[in-house]
């Protein structure tokens, strides 16, 4: 009941956000050959100093076609697109799910009825993961076809790892707002909040000495590239005696929020 | 001997420094139907939650249909049906979604009910609430708290935003259940409406229930304060005094003795119209807040 309506709740918000991942992909992608041709005769982005800027620009700019454009991919697709896209997406989706209900005075009412918060949590909660972490995978898969188009290849394997590591992103910002939207009451609060945290973490991300220790090192291009590149494989993202399991660790964090959503709901008050 | 549908003993509730509900026992017995009034801010809405075991207590002892609320809240829910104070409807659902997913959440359903609230109130289900007013949420609110069949019904302020009519429906409908065995609690502002219905009344004020004893000599008192409008440059005739003047011009006054006595003696022509013996729950209000603030002496 509540999953379904929850999904009544943000199909459209869903829909929207696929498209627009898509229309964000699709260009990029079809116009790879030019845009490679452009990056392999200009000289002036080579010489750029900000040092993840310059690795990016090698990466995209090397001799192998093949390897730059999975570089570009990491770059386009997971390090701007889902990085953006899926977690505005997330916010936009989480923000509502318990402080509109408040808003709306509907609140009492749903605590009133004879189900387990932790069950209203849930049945709230998967519709929005899915919600949030299905397009991506679609997109990604589209992105197969496009690449086609244009006579390049790009592995599925690789795809689907890089795709679940942005989605344990996502999820954790999905997390995360849903636990703030059970705390404040207003939804223009959560979002301003979550918003903040976002803000600080992609300044902090940009200062040089400080970005190891920044939440979207976890998500950059140096994560992706190698994932896509098949460096990087699933004993590394999940497995932390292997390698840095950097999706483990999202994963980990989603969890923590959703435990403390679910704290924060089993007090609220209506 | 029955087990009550609600027993209470020495219940409390704060919120921080601020205590909402003190040492509150009483008892409803299974298909009694007890009413609830006192001012904003009494504690009613917050009693209503304890049942429910929608906010925790702060001491004393609960059992809503033989369980403990705070022990086994989704077991109390799933026997009673509330209608919460905001009237708790989803704006972007119809108003037929609104009702499936409210019935949802319950087993069983009494489509007859469900039927003679939906043809008397002629909701029009496949519009949006968004587009409702707010009679017509309450309405809706009212259809989906009293179409599911349980045993206990706890209803706060039913009959807000209804207009007399619907009132007198509700009042028939309520007594319905009642005779169907129903428990029924229910707060409202309307003090004539919630008298003439309930078997019982409980008057909350600054965290407990009044006395009975107090609450009849307020009354008594009340019936003593006749609301008066005069004639133009007409005096308020002797044997009466003045208690207070409401922005219409209406005077609410006290009479030496009986009120209607002192009516019949005022000179023809003096007084426009009168209303004598049926107190005002806000003017109860006063009067109580009024006596506690001397002392709790009506």
């Amino acid at each position: 009941m509540i999953a379904g309506k929850t999904w009544r709740e943000i199909r459209w918000l869903c829909l929207a956000y696929l498209l627009v991942l898509e229309l964000l992909t699709v260009p990029v992608l079809l116009l790879w050959p030019d845009i490679y041709a452009d990056l392999q005769r200009a000289t002036l982005f080579k010489n750029v100093s900000v040092d993840f800027l310059k690795r990016i620009v090698e990466g995209v700019s090397g001799d192998n076609e093949q390897v730059a454009y999975l570089n570009w991919c990491a770059v386009m697709l997971f390090f701007r697109g889902t990085n953006l896209v899926a977690t505005a997406a997330a916010v936009l989706i989480g923000t509502g799910l318990f402080a509109r209900e408040r808003e709306n005075q509907t609140f009492e009412f749903l605590l009133s009825r004879p189900l387990g918060r932790g069950a209203i949590l849930w049945q709230k909660f998967w519709p929005s993961a899915l919600a949030v972490t299905v397009p991506i995978f679609v997109v990604s898969a589209t992105a197969i076809g496009w690449s086609h188009v244009i006579g390049l290849e790009l592995p599925l394997d690789r795809l689907m790892l890089a795709s679940t590591h942005a989605a344990a992103f996502a999820l954790l910002f999905l997390a995360a707002t849903t636990w703030l939207s059970v705390l404040l009451r207003v939804q223009a609060h959560v979002a301003a909040v979550i918003g903040a945290i976002a803000i600080l973490q992609i300044g902090l991300y940009l200062t040089q000495r400080i970005r190891p220790y920044t939440l979207f090192r976890l998500v950059d291009f140096e994560w992706y590239g190698p994932i896509l590149a098949g460096h990087v494989r699933a004993p590394q993202m999940f497995d932390p005696w292997q390698g840095p399991a950097h999706t483990t660790w999202l994963l980990l964090g989603a969890v923590v929020c959703y435990v403390l959503a679910w704290r924060a709901l089993r007090a609220a008050e209506p | 001997m029955n087990t009550p549908a609600i027993a209470a003993a020495g219940l409390a509730k704060a919120y921080g420094d601020k205590t909402v509900l003190r040492d509150l026992s009483f008892q409803v017995g299974a298909g009694e139907l007890l009413g609830l009034v006192g001012p904003n801010g009494a504690g009613k809405s917050t009693l209503l939650r304890l049942l429910l075991g929608l906010v925790p207590r702060a001491g004393g002892a609960l059992a809503v249909a033989g369980e403990d609320p705070a022990r086994r809240p989704l077991v109390v829910r799933q026997r009673c049906c509330y209608l919460p104070g905001e009237t708790g409807v989803y704006l972007q659902l119809t108003g037929k979604q609104f009702l499936d997913f409210a019935a949802g959440f319950y087993p069983r359903h009494d489509d007859a009910r469900r039927d003679r609230l939906l043809g008397q109130f002629e909701l029009p289900l496949r519009q949006k609430v968004r587009s409702y007013s707010a009679g017509m949420k309450q309405k809706l609110a009212l259809v989906a708290t009293l179409s599911p069949d349980v045993d206990l019904y706890v209803l706060d302020e039913p009959d807000r935003a209804l207009d007399a009519s619907v009132r007198f429906f509700l009042r028939d409908e309520l007594r319905r259940l009642q005779h169907d065995g129903k428990t029924i609690l229910l707060s409202s502002h309307h003090l004539g409406e919630v008298e003439s219905l309930a078997d019982r009344l409980e008057f909350l004020l600054d965290g407990g229930f009044v006395p009975a004893a107090r609450l009849l000599a307020a009354r008594a008192r009340l019936r003593q304060r006749p609301r008066v409008r005069l004639a133009p440059n007409a005096a308020l005739p002797p044997g009466a005094r003045e208690v207070r003047r409401e922005p219409d011009g209406t005077l609410v006054v006290e009479t030496d003795g009986d009120p209607m006595a002192w009516l019949r003696s005022s000179p023809v022509g003096a007084i426009d119209s009168a209303e004598v013996g049926i107190p005002r729950l806000e003017d109860l209000y006063a009067l109580l807040l009024q006596d506690a603030a001397n002392g709790g002496v009506a």
